[in-house]
């Protein structure tokens, strides 16, 4: 990390730490509006912090770290995809139904709080993203496993407006962020729990068992965070169709070894709605789901590699590097 | 928390004409056979070395004065990875460049360091390590062989075990207990022993699928010169830790099963199976995201970081991805593992080597320990 970089992670990390899974809009965001971080992509012309993705990867990160129970980060896409530097925007991962010329007809899901917000990037039904106004749709309210909003649209004749960017990889690449923050916290979690809790008379952390599941546990959360950061530094390079595939793939196999230990090693007292860790895992399960699951991104991934051939594997992968 | 400090790598400019290089130099040598290339490193070809030596890929980050290349540390990972990735027959010289070469130049005396270097970075000069012995594996500390002095010189007497490359070697770098009745690490010390020194044979070890990697070291009062202790006497478990160490997360500790991802492409593409490629897309987000991991650590490493935690967890997600891969593919893939066709020839292969790669180079169990140890649990 570079200086600013630094300040972000302090700033950032202090933010949310107050804030945590509890946030309330209508208490909280104007926390955010007032360290102006939704701007964190924008150019600095336009109001914005004209930062990296390694900057929205820290950003994101920690908001995964903490659970934080407000739509930065995907206020920060919108605003990113747009570049727009007024208003909320947040993002959605599934449309359906058509677009004819500038106007949308059907339904679009998965949008994280489209209540209260201005606007919404979703998926084009015919490639891209669409931005519409949210006041010109009817908002269903639902909810995530972890009771993350995700609202539903319903759109008649709405009109939009086209963009080129796909905002499914880019909530791919911000989930992916967040997976690795909230993997290293339920890390931490298991760590700390494995040192305190005493059983046959010595700390859970002596145990061989439980210090090789713990390791294990790291190794994954290691691997999420590096595919994160590779996800991030290739869109600092441009588009990043196989590094994002790659690293939702990858951060969702984590999910399930390492949701799985960490409530293996906090047995009962983990399972509760006392304890804190399942605004972390729940977010987790939920969050393996959004913007592509396994198979989405490992069709995509998969017919990429095969139509290339087996010669071009290797190659295609370092090409992606240097 | 975060037990892996992530960031953006920055590779070297020269990478895509060095992999140029490496890739000719393959395609010219030829390596047609699917089952060798799911072998690399541990098949050994000395013309092949050579080749790679008067190419100046050898040595590569060595002082030009003992024959190396004085190009940077990053320069040399990527020669590796190529090299692995395409299954290049690197078992002799491996040893002697990954590890011996490098440790002769920091703890060698002038002798040592004149006598063999040179040839290493040829690619006619290969080493192996003495560790492992009858009654010490994982318990590395509580090796028996031992050096007493004679006048100037040394004696060296016992066994070593699971040699790799012993049959092959040229020199072997032995960790011995230098102190008469010291325990545990202490009183250890490492020695350059010639492998053409009286007293000394290698009886092969011939593993469950007919190959011949291991072998055992018989020491019989072989006689060294002072200058055959390598390194500060009774200094040998640090000098060995750090070498290990460091050496834990090269491309090899995830590149092993590289062949079989290969052939499970060109299989995949013959067939219009969704379940066959999503098991690639698996594959190969695995080995993207292992890539960047090791060479992240390969990066720490250059800049004269000790990121052994980071390496300790490299080498065992890369070796559970490695050793992963054959079984995902006997079940994905209807295919005989006895061959004849190469997705099976190599399939067979892997299922029969791939348990190995969780034993060498220090165990799945000592792994996670370290891990443990780094997460503050013990």
């Amino acid at each position: 990390m570079n200086d600013e970089q630094r300040m972000l992670a302090d700033m950032a990390g202090d933010l949310f730490t107050n804030l945590g899974p509890d946030a309330a809009m209508k208490d909280h965001w104007s926390a955010i509006e007032e360290v102006a971080l939704t701007g964190l992509l924008l150019p600095e012309d336009k109001g914005g912090f004209g930062g990296s993705w390694g900057d929205a990867l820290i950003a994101f990160r920690l908001a995964g770290y903490h659970a934080l129970g407000l739509p930065v980060v995907e206020a920060v896409v919108a605003a990113a995809l747009t570049q727009r530097p007024e208003g909320r925007g947040t993002i959605a991962s599934r449309t359906e139904g058509t677009v004819s010329g500038v106007t949308f007809t059907g339904r679009i899901s998965g949008a994280c709080l489209a209540s209260g917000a201005d606007y919404i990037v979703a998926p084009c039904p015919e490639g891209g993203s669409m931005v519409l106004s949210v006041a010109d749709a009817k908002v269903e309210a639902h909810e995530n496993l972890a009771g993350e909003a995700r609202d539903g649209l319903v759109c008649t004749g709405t009109s939009v407006e086209r963009i080129e960017a796909d905002v499914f990889a880019f909530g791919a690449l911000a989930r992916v962020a967040q997976i690795a923050g909230a993997l290293d916290a339920a890390l931490e979690k298991a760590v700390n729990y494995a040192n305190e809790r005493q059983q046959f008379g010595r700390p859970l952390a002596k145990f061989q068992a439980v210090q090789q599941n713990l390791a294990t546990f790291a190794c994954e959360a290691a691997a999420a965070n590096c595919a994160a950061m590779g996800a991030a530094q290739a869109m600092s390079r441009g588009e990043a169709p196989f590094e994002i595939a790659a690293a939702k793939l990858r951060a969702n196999r984590a999910v399930g070894i390492g949701t799985a230990l960490a409530h293996q090693v906090h047995g009962a007292i983990g399972f509760t709605e006392e304890y804190p860790l399942h605004p972390l895992t729940r977010r987790l399960w939920a969050w393996r789901s959004e913007f592509g699951n396994d198979s989405v991104w490992a069709e995509k991934l998969g017919q990429t590699i095969v139509a290339r051939g087996a010669e071009n594997f290797w190659a295609d992968l370092t090409a992606l590097t240097g | 928390m975060q037990t892996f400090v992530t960031e953006p790598l920055d590779w070297p400019a020269t990478a895509p004409e060095l992999r140029n290089q490496v890739r000719t130099l393959v395609a010219e040598h030829g390596n047609a056979d699917p089952v060798a290339r799911a072998n690399s490193w541990a098949k050994p070809d000395p013309e092949f070395s050579r080749k790679l030596g008067a190419a100046g890929l050898i040595g590569m980050i060595w002082p030009k004065e003992f024959g190396g290349h004085e190009r940077s540390p990053l320069e040399r990972y990527v020669v590796l990875e190529e090299l692995l990735a395409a299954g290049a027959p690197v078992g002799a010289h491996w040893i002697a460049d990954r590890q011996t070469g490098s440790l002769l130049l920091r703890y060698g005396s002038e002798e040592e360091k004149r006598r063999w270097v040179p040839g290493m970075a040829r690619g006619e000069v290969y080493a192996c390590i003495g560790l492992s012995e009858p009654n010490s594996g994982s318990d590395l500390a509580s090796v028996r062989t031992s050096a007493r002095r004679d006048g100037d010189d040394w004696i060296v007497s016992g066994q070593k075990v699971w040699t790799t490359n012993a049959h092959n070697a040229h020199v072997m770098i032995a960790l011995v207990r230098s102190e008469a009745g010291s325990e545990r690490n202490q009183g250890l010390s490492q020695f350059v022993i010639p492998m053409d020194a009286p007293g000394l044979t290698v009886n092969p070890i011939i593993d469950l699928a007919g190959g011949h990697d291991f072998n055992e070291v018989f020491l019989e009062d072989v006689r060294l010169p002072s200058t055959a202790l390598l390194g500060t006497e009774g200094n040998g478990w640090k000098q060995v830790t750090a070498e290990l160490s460091l050496e834990r997360s090269g491309p090899e500790r995830y590149l092993s099963s590289m062949a079989l991802l290969v052939e499970l492409i060109r299989f995949a593409g013959d067939k219009d199976s969704e379940s066959l490629r999503a098991l690639v897309a698996r594959l190969a987000a695995e080995t993207w995201t292992l890539r960047l991991m090791s060479a992240s650590v390969a990066s720490k490493i250059a800049r004269g970081e000790d990121p052994a935690l980071e390496a300790t967890i490299v080498k065992d997600l890369g070796n559970s991805f490695e050793q992963a891969m054959p079984e995902l593919v006997q079940a994905a893939v209807d295919i005989d593992p006895a061959g004849p066709e190469a997705l099976g020839l190599v399939l067979g292969h892997l299922l029969q080597t791939s348990p190995s790669f969780s034993l060498r180079g220090g165990t799945r169990e000592i792994l996670k320990g370290i891990i443990a140890r780094g997460l503050g649990l013990r």
